[in-house]
């Protein structure tokens, strides 16, 4: 009988160590600001017929606008990592 | 998950309930043992001075896991609290950069129409000045095409 209570003291002591563990709130992906979610366009092309420096100029430098706007758009692709990052790894 | 059925529907009950079992648990035990001694009630007292132990050790237990489940709750609640002020410092964040997308895009465009308008001043002036090789647009066409698209 000691034996049998014992036992049953010991079962009632295991509830301490109970592994009942709610499942842990999920952090949400992070969105993006819209702007970043379009992709940069293809360069622009001359017309292959023209002979004048002017148009070949205007889509050069129509290109060079292309290139700034596609490298902001990577460079704020950089900064929304880090800063996402930086938060993400703030929570522990 | 069955463990989470549980959890749920033991988060419910109030605090003092297990205490209170073991409690209860002790008294019918007591009781069977100051009842055991009258002889007519001896066989009555053999079943439930057991049955009070079981109840005792019952309610322990419950109370040592409604104490744990007490622990991981809180720990659940700090980590939401802290979940949702980083999904704000995002919302934020994100906030922010779009404004800055905005207005360096329009610093772009604005000039890239300033540079267009300066080519329009001297158009006739370049055009007539120079005449070009029609090499000269195949060539800044091949250029311009993404190799990666071209080499598919």
């Amino acid at each position: 009988m000691k034996k049998i209570m014992a036992l049953l003291f010991v079962i009632g002591l295991t509830g301490c160590s109970s592994t009942m563990v709610a499942p842990g709130p999920k952090q949400s992906w992070p969105d993006t600001p819209p702007d970043l979610k379009i992709a940069c366009d293809d360069l622009a092309l001359v017309d292959e017929n023209t002979a004048q420096l002017s148009e070949v100029l205007k889509v050069v430098t129509a290109n060079y606008s292309q290139y700034y706007a596609c490298k902001d758009k990577v460079d704020n692709w950089l900064e929304w990592y880090a800063t996402q990052q930086k938060i993400y790894n703030s929570v522990k | 998950m069955f463990s989470w059925i549980i959890e749920l529907i033991l988060s419910g009950l109030p605090e003092w309930l297990w205490p209170a079992v073991a409690g209860v648990g002790i008294i019918i035990y007591c009781f069977a043992g100051i009842v055991g001694n009258f002889p007519a009630f001896k066989p009555y007292a053999f079943f439930i001075k057991p049955l009070g132990f079981l109840i005792f050790v019952l309610g322990v237990f419950m109370f040592g896991g409604a104490g744990v489940t007490a622990i991981y709750q809180a720990q659940v609640d700090e980590m939401k609290a802290k979940i949702a002020k980083a999904e704000d410092e995002s919302k934020s964040a994100n906030s922010n950069l779009q404004t800055k997308i905005v207005t360096k895009t329009k610093v772009i465009h604005d000039r890239q129409v300033v540079v267009q308008e300066k080519i329009k001043e001297v158009q006739k002036q370049i055009d007539a000045e120079c005449k070009l090789d029609p090499a000269v647009p195949k060539i800044l066409n091949d250029a311009a095409r993404n190799p990666l698209k071209v080499a598919k």
